[in-house]
């Protein structure tokens, strides 16, 4: 029982990145494709938590979800906001 | 969302669906065994073992272990990737200097952000320092303990303003020292018992944290009944600080304003 409820948790959040993935590629407003890609990371720090990862979730939730959309909304400051046909 | 993303997004999903149906069959070759490997059974009976008092780590947390006493040198060197690709972006910004606007009232978002923001200003170091300084007996350690602490200085960048941390203190040359004494602690961390053990005339390894059969030297494992984990401790202390100040130098170049940055590097 407990082996199916993590099965499903753990599909659950994988769709939810791939679904996040898609859309952070697809927006053409680059601010909403860090938040995208921020959800997507988000998702991912959660599979590693259920797999018994711990270490690797306190060093991926403050890279991936704080430093990482930090670093590119500082260079999309630097670029233009919205991608060109 | 249109029709048609909903549509690609449902067939991305049955793809990888059906991926791992086949993959979990064995379609795409052997399956990895789901018992625990050898070498994995190895780390975690000699993590803490004081039956074998010269195979040991003396410390609770597997993990660190490994990063830091079984596979010291591999996380040496990343350390020394990442240090250089740091001094490479201090490099890009030679002859930038950051500027001092002193009023600092009327910059950066509203007050409630700023109120809540001072709030996790305390509330996000004390949780970084107890990553970095329980690394050896909880998940965790000091690159964890880095970057979470470096979320503060990404904080109060964007909610007050660029000019907040060098007025308080922070310039990036301080940020520079700091980060060089973590490295230096690193460093002599592991070198120490080399040193102390030409003093005395015995055997001793880089990066030995335990004594072994012909070095007779440790770290300290257990104080007062507390479990210190031998080299573990300082290496993730000198680590914390050396990886927060080295992500605060990056943040405070890329926080210095483009039009600056242009002219300098331009016109040489």
């Amino acid at each position: 029982m407990l082996e199916i409820f993590t099965l499903t948790l753990l599909t659950l959040f994988a769709i939810t990145s791939v679904v996040a993935a898609y859309l952070a590629i697809r927006e053409r407003d680059l601010v909403k494709a860090v938040v995208y890609s921020a959800i997507q990371s988000a998702m991912y720090a959660l599979i590693y938590y259920v797999l018994m990862a711990p270490d690797i979730v306190l060093v991926y939730i403050p890279v991936s979800v704080g430093l990482i959309p930090a670093v590119l909304l500082f260079v999309i400051k630097k670029t233009e906001r919205y991608e060109g046909d | 969302m249109k029709k048609a993303d909903v549509f690609v997004i449902a067939s991305i999903i049955v793809f990888i669906l059906s991926l791992a149906y086949i993959t979990a069959l064995g379609g795409l070759g052997p399956l990895p065994p789901i018992n625990v490997r050898r070498i994995a059974i190895n780390y975690l009976n000699l993590t803490y073992n004081t039956f074998t008092p010269y195979l040991t780590v003396f410390a609770l947390e597997s993990v660190t272990s490994i990063v830091w006493d079984f596979r010291g040198l591999d996380t040496l060197y990343e350390t020394a990737v990442f240090y250089a690709a740091i001094i490479a972006s201090i490099a890009l910004y030679r002859g930038v200097y950051m500027d001092f606007k002193k009023n600092t009232e009327k910059t950066g978002l509203s007050p409630i952000a700023k109120t809540v923001t001072r709030i996790s200003l305390i509330l996000i170091p004390t949780v970084s320092a107890s990553v970095a300084l329980h690394g050896h007996l909880t998940p965790g350690g000091g690159f964890q303990a880095g970057s979470i602490a470096t979320v503060v200085i990404v904080l109060s960048i964007i909610i007050f303003s660029r000019y907040f941390l060098p007025i308080h203190g922070l310039s990036k040359n301080k940020a520079l020292l700091f980060r060089s004494i973590g490295l230096l602690g690193i460093a002599i961390t592991s070198i120490a018992l080399l040193l102390i053990a030409i003093v005395l005339g015995v055997n001793a390894y880089i990066f030995q944290n335990q004594a072994k059969i012909d070095a007779p030297l440790s770290f300290p494992s257990l104080v007062d009944n507390y479990i210190l984990g031998g080299s573990l401790l300082f290496f993730n202390l000198f680590e914390f600080i050396a990886v927060a100040f080295g992500f605060t130098i990056v943040f405070l170049l890329l926080s210095i304003s483009e039009e600056k940055v242009k002219k300098v590097t331009m016109d040489g």
